[in-house]
């Protein structure tokens, strides 16, 4: 067995995913209220009004609890010296390998939400792909991205 | 090196002006075929000159431009860079440098054969955003173009030249200039019928069948189901037929006009491909752009014993969609192994494939059923006798899950890595690890309780990637595959060498 990358991405990070899921969660309940009105003006039954209000509820435990805290948990990151090994997903875990080699640039990026809380993504670009590390503190990313693009030069083809 | 500026053929101006006639000619036809209609609904007679006059003056202006432009045009050789000036209204000025030209590709279409003319376009690495290649000179001589070549060729060496294998290199070059592969007409033939062929088949299969309905009872079971398949499926089957072959006529001149004397020539390091009847093509691919080579037999090939090639390369224009190249469009299956051993003697070519366990079968057809189950039920449902056949999607996805399952697997030497796959046509691919952009390992929760996963490679090709999955293998033969592209890990066996 391969031992899982070693860190986690910022703890804040789930904070930011379950927000992100109160929005989605929100335009799930527009929707069932929009649903809810038809039904008042033209059937009437009262079980849709049930159907409806479970199913947001089912999206809202779904979308703020559930899947942000087994997306943060399975998240995980190693940048070593000639590579970077992620770790990610929800259903379908993904593991990549992005040798420093082949990497071409690194980025940073920082929405408003992001920014509120100090955090900002990571994104790796190949000549092919891209792998973003979606929360870190500010500062831990900045660093990683110098790091990053330090050991990218220095790595030398071995083939 | 030589200041001179040099001008296109003159006949590049009829060709600037034909190929704006050619982009300009369905709207043309729309505009007129619209005002002929409404003309004889009774317009007066001069404003239908009118119109006229304004296609005339159309067509003059468009002549005109075409000609300024080729006035316009000039290219010379100036510090190693190749520059062009040109531009209708503003002058615009191009320089390119030579080391950064990629490749050199040749056309000669209908203008150019008679005069024993080239267009030329110049591709560079990268591949901007731009969408027409970096230069294109749109008739030349093919004294010329040679010319551009030699300069090139002479601006490269002189910046390679401290390096002392070059003219090593350039010897061993020089000494392979044969062509590797030729099409036969024969292989055209079948790659016209084999490639839109399929349709064909089935639906001649399908004539064929309705036939038997005579045969089968159906009058035992419903009179006028039968008259309706008699009449409805025997007519829809002959229209699909007609329509089909038609097609088929159609992409077997199509193919003989692409692909006539396809030739292949390695020169300089360099894959060169020609082909083409009435327009010559000729395409430079640069052996160190190639990133994979891949071998892809549809099941109709399959069954013949054809295969067909194709390579991905890096970079170029995004003018051509996705630098996937048909580098043998079809060639038999016997034949394949030498040619591309001879192209890229690096490759191992007979790989002894390690297959797909047999647990992991389930995987291939069983995410089908998620969205065949309520399709088949709803069709079932509201077309009740006949949506029954939809049941038959069952059998057959499974039938295909085992085929699938059966075609896949892998090869892992020290330096690559080959898949095979099917998603319906068998595939082989074939790629350094040097050319593997990124590799991940996927596996869902089920997945991982039958201890398998798959493998997902990237290698560039064109402007973007092309990934390639292994699909659910061994959880250890997944991790084994990750080892061995984790780089570290390689260079520690490099180190143990030199001990011995």
């Amino acid at each position: 067995m391969r031992a899982e990358p070693i860190n986690r991405i910022s703890k804040k990070g789930l904070r930011v995913w379950r927000i992100y899921g109160v929005f989605q969660t929100l335009i799930a309940l527009l929707l069932g209220i929009g649903v809810g009105i038809i039904n008042f003006f033209t059937g009437e039954y009262i079980w849709l009004y049930i159907v409806v209000s479970v199913i947001v509820l089912i999206i809202a435990y779904l979308l703020i609890y559930l899947f942000p805290k087994v997306r943060w948990t399975r998240w995980r990151y190693e940048v070593r010296e000639q590579e970077i090994e992620l770790q990610h997903g929800l259903f379908v875990v993904k593991r990549t390998l992005v040798p420093m080699v082949r990497v071409q640039h690194v980025d940073t990026e920082q929405g408003p939400i992001l920014r509120k809380y100090d955090l900002a993504s990571i994104t790796i670009s190949t000549a092919a792909t891209n792998h973003t590390i979606p929360a870190l503190i500010t500062a831990e990313a900045d660093e990683l991205r110098g790091r990053i693009s330090v050991l990218a030069r220095v790595a030398e083809d071995d083939v | 090196m030589s200041k001179e500026k040099y001008k296109l053929h003159p006949i590049s101006a009829v060709i600037n002006f034909a190929k704006v006639l050619k982009e300009m000619i369905i709207p043309f036809i729309v505009v007129i075929a619209l005002n002929g209609f409404g003309g004889r609904e009774g317009a007066g007679d001069w404003s239908s000159y009118i119109t006229y006059g304004i296609y005339g003056i159309m067509l003059i202006f468009l002549l005109v431009s075409g000609i300024i432009k080729w006035k316009r045009f000039r290219y010379w050789f100036e510090e190693e860079e190749l520059r062009i000036e040109y531009g209708l209204f503003v002058k615009k000025k191009r320089y390119i440098p030579f080391e950064r030209i990629q490749s050199l590709n040749y056309t000669e279409g209908i203008f150019h054969r008679p005069f024993g003319l080239v267009k030329v376009k110049v591709e560079t690495a990268g591949g901007g955003a731009t969408k027409e290649a970096d230069a294109e000179l749109t008739a030349i001589t093919k004294v010329a173009a040679e010319q551009i070549k030699l300069e090139m060729l002479q601006a490269k060496n002189k910046l390679t030249e401290p390096i002392d294998y070059s003219s090593e290199v350039q010897q061993v070059v020089k000494a392979e200039r044969q062509s590797i592969f030729k099409m036969s007409p024969k292989d055209l033939f079948v790659l016209a019928s084999t490639s839109g062929g399929v349709g064909v088949f089935f639906s001649g299969l399908a004539v064929f069948v309705s036939q038997f309905s005579n045969v089968i009872p159906y009058e035992a079971i419903y009179e006028e189901i039968v008259v309706f398949i008699r009449f409805g499926a025997l007519i829809v089957a002959l229209v699909v037929f007609v329509v089909l072959l038609i097609a088929w006529i159609v992409s077997v001149v199509l193919t003989f006009i692409n692909y006539y004397e396809f030739t292949i020539i390695v020169e300089d390091e360099e894959i060169i491909i020609t082909r083409g009847l009435l327009e010559k093509k000729k395409v430079t691919i640069p052996l160190s752009r190639i990133q994979g080579v891949r071998v892809v037999e549809n099941p109709l090939r399959q069954l013949m014993g054809y295969a067909s090639v194709i390579v991905d390369s890096a970079g170029g224009s995004l003018a051509e969609k996705d630098e996937k190249i048909r580098l043998l469009p079809l060639i038999k299956k016997t034949k394949i192994t030498p040619i591309l051993q001879e192209i890229f003697p690096e490759l191992q070519f007979d790989p002894i494939l390690t297959k797909v366990p047999k647990r992991s079968r389930k995987f291939f057809y069983r995410l089908d059923y998620i969205w065949m189950i309520p399709v088949a039920g709803a069709v079932s449902y509201f077309f009740f006798p006949f949506g029954l056949l939809s049941l038959l999607l069952f059998p057959l996805s499974y039938g295909l899950g085992v085929w699938q399952q059966k075609t896949a697997g892998y090869y892992l030497n020290e330096r690559q890595l080959v898949i095979q796959y099917r998603l319906f046509s068998k595939v082989i691919v074939w790629m350094e690890k040097r050319r593997i952009q990124s590799m991940t390992e996927r596996a869902t929760l089920f997945q991982k309780k039958a201890n398998v996963s798959s493998i997902i490679t990237t290698i560039k090709s064109g402007v973007s990637g092309a990934s390639t999955t292994i699909p659910h293998i061994e959880k250890t033969d997944a991790e084994m595959i990750l080892n061995w592209y984790e780089p570290h890990r390689k260079i520690t066996i490099e180190k143990e060498q030199p001990l011995d």
